[in-house]
């Protein structure tokens, strides 16, 4: 929600956000690179450069897996709902520890010979015709440049120049990224290991991935948002009014498959769209602050009764028409334009 | 009417008491889970064999033959403390650079050889300095340089199970210098003429390193470099050659092992 062009709108949040994900990362990377070679007990040590790769590498696997597992999770407890919130820092973040990993790679592997060593990456093995051996650095290419994609265009002046719909379409690439990282690892490192405490932890960590985001998919068909039947005049039932918790929303799906959200504020009841201007936030989530309902993934803000956020805010979602007939909430399923005044419905006592 | 009870967070607001200690919980269970996993991945690191240049041997400067297989070696004739006349070394340039046009010139001649030493067990190799200061021929008046090399001596045709590297990484300019995930570098190695070794599985005449050659005596062949770091089985003509073996391999006879 800005008026101008601010490279990070910083708050306390982010700054603990942010400190405990470095930590984490810090944390990773020094227990990998200072102290487990204490531990290993080999004659020569493994060169640097691979082991810095490894460790950089490691650790950016381990910060893909746990961004993507932060949706699935605050779809199964709203509570999860606060670490979607700057979650971009933390895919900049991994994007930069993935670069470093790609740069001790291509620095050391390719470095040193006549040739160019971006040539070289790409001719120096070419027996994409088999699964051992196969040039399994080309999925690491592909994982990278996503991820620097995502990290370049993370910030809210894309999401404005590009919209909200693609923007967030193109952001679906995290998951070709994290499926090429997996096939990075299990054609490379994986192939060449007789310690197989990485490939546990790395298994167990894309099996935890996968199933978060399938038991998310069960919670929703059973938890979903429920489609509205429809009556004769074509409006939408939604609920009773007093199904709707004070300051809260009930949404329900329209025809067209568009969801809208109810919104119970001092005995009177307002609908908007339900998807929020900036990432197509669910609003029927979030909850009415002074007034203004407030999305629940970065607190963008609107009017219940016209959908527009307060000045100097210049956002605007549809509004929609609704009636209590027979002690129930229809929806007229077409939207108002963005922006339009409809006045709330009062709950008849 | 339903009240709310359920805390709600907004990023720029203050966090609601309901969730500060889940949230805490959260990030300092993120900390301890990354610190954790960094020290059990970094503490299981396979060991990289104790292949390593010999820098604190210091230079290595000895007098020796060449014999071009087409990968050269050199049988010393003139050694030094530390590498003894009666020893054979495999030869490289700095970098992923062999050094079989360098020395193509000096077929059976008595050359004199500086560079630092490479050493993974039973497995010498000579990184040359650049230029002359490598690769010299040695002084003398040119009767003593015409030098019959050792007689090769047959081993016989074997079937031997093991993996094809690139000699300089694998006798420790890498660690580590073999295996898959090493696979394209040590293409790079073999295109830039770096002698090719087989890793075999079983000691052969007392030593797993053998130098790889074609079946008919030429280069390590195309059809090779497909099964570069895999483990693999595969038939050829093995002969000594000073104190190294070296496989004249069939690559019609490759097999992939599981
Ligand atoms: S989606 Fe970002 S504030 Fe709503």
């Amino acid at each position: 929600m800005s008026v101008k062009y601010i490279p990070v709108q910083w708050n306390n949040n982010k700054y603990y956000y942010d400190a405990f994900m470095l930590a984490g990362v810090v944390g990773f990377l020094w227990f990998f690179l200072h102290v487990s070679p204490e531990v290993l007990s080999h004659e020569r040590p493994i060169n640097p450069q691979v082991h810095n790769a490894r460790a950089f590498g490691a650790c950016a696997f381990l910060m893909l897996s746990i961004i993507l597992a932060i949706g699935p999770l605050a779809r199964l407890d709203r509570r999860f709902m606060a670490l979607l919130y700057n979650r971009r820092h933390f895919g900049v973040m991994t994007a930069c520890v993935a670069m470093t990993h790609a740069g001790y790679i291509l620095n050391w592997y390719w470095a040193f010979s006549s040739s160019n060593k971006y040539e070289a990456l790409l001719f120096s093995n070419t027996s994409f015709g088999q699964f051992a051996g196969f040039p399994f650095e080309i999925f690491g290419i592909v994982a990278l440049i996503c991820l620097l994609v995502l990290a370049a265009t993370s910030h809210d002046f894309w999401l404005r120049f590009l919209g909200a719909p693609l923007w967030k379409r193109v952001h679906y690439l995290i998951y070709i990224a994290y499926i090429s990282v997996v096939a990075h690892v299990s054609l490379g490192i994986l192939q060449d290991q007789q310690n197989h405490v990485f490939t546990a932890i790395f298994l167990v960590s894309a099996i935890v991935v996968a199933g978060l985001h399938v038991l998310a998919v069960l919670h929703e068909r059973k938890a979903g948002d429920p489609a509205g039947a429809v009556n004769t005049e074509g409006w939408v039932t939604v609920c009773k009014p007093d199904d709707i918790v004070e300051a809260r929303a009930r949404i329900a799906v329209l025809p067209n498959g568009d969801r809208v959200a109810v919104f119970r504020l001092e005995g009177k009841l307002s609908a908007i769209s339900n998807a929020c201007s900036h990432q197509n936030g669910p609003l029927g989530e979030g909850k009415v602050i002074r007034c203004l309902v407030t999305c629940p993934w970065h607190g963008y803000q609107y009017r219940l009764t016209d959908g527009q956020s307060p000045a100097p805010f210049t956002e605007k979602i549809p509004t929609y028409r609704l009636a209590i007939q027979d002690g129930v909430i229809m929806v007229d399923p077409d939207a108002n334009p963005p922006g339009t005044y409809v006045e709330p419905v009062e709950i008849p006592s | 009417m339903k009240t709310d009870t359920t805390p709600f967070f907004v990023g720029y607001f203050k966090v609601p008491k309901k969730l500060r200690k889940f949230l805490l919980s959260a990030g300092i269970l993120l900390v301890a889970c990354l610190t954790v996993f960094g020290l059990l991945i970094g503490s299981t690191q396979d060991d990289p064999g104790n292949g390593a240049f010999r820098f604190d041997y210091g230079r290595q400067t000895v007098t020796g033959v060449i014999e071009n297989l087409p990968y050269p070696l050199l049988h010393v004739t003139e050694g030094n403390d530390r590498i003894k006349a009666g020893e054979t070394l495999m030869l490289a340039a700095g970098g992923k650079m062999g050094v079989m046009a360098r020395t193509s010139g000096f077929s059976g001649q008595q050359i004199v050889a500086s560079g630092v030493l490479l050493e993974r067990g039973d497995l010498n190799m000579l990184q040359l300095r650049g230029g002359r200061q490598g690769l010299r021929m040695a002084e003398g008046d040119g009767t003593e340089m015409i030098w019959e090399p050792p007689v090769s001596e047959p081993l016989g045709r074997w079937r031997i199970a093991g993996e094809i590297c690139d000699g300089k990484c694998l006798a420790g300019a890498m660690r580590p210098g073999r295996g898959l995930a090493h696979k394209a570098c040590a293409n790079l190695c073999l295109i830039g003429d770096i002698p090719p070794v087989f890793v075999s599985s079983q000691p052969i005449e007392g030593t797993e390193y053998l130098m790889v050659v074609d079946k008919d005596g030429g280069p390590l062949p195309k059809a090779a470099y497909d099964y570069v770091a895999q483990f693999i089985s595969l038939e050829g003509e093995i002969e000594r050659h000073g104190d190294i073996l070296v496989l004249k391999m069939d690559a019609d006879t490759i097999e992939v092992l599981p």
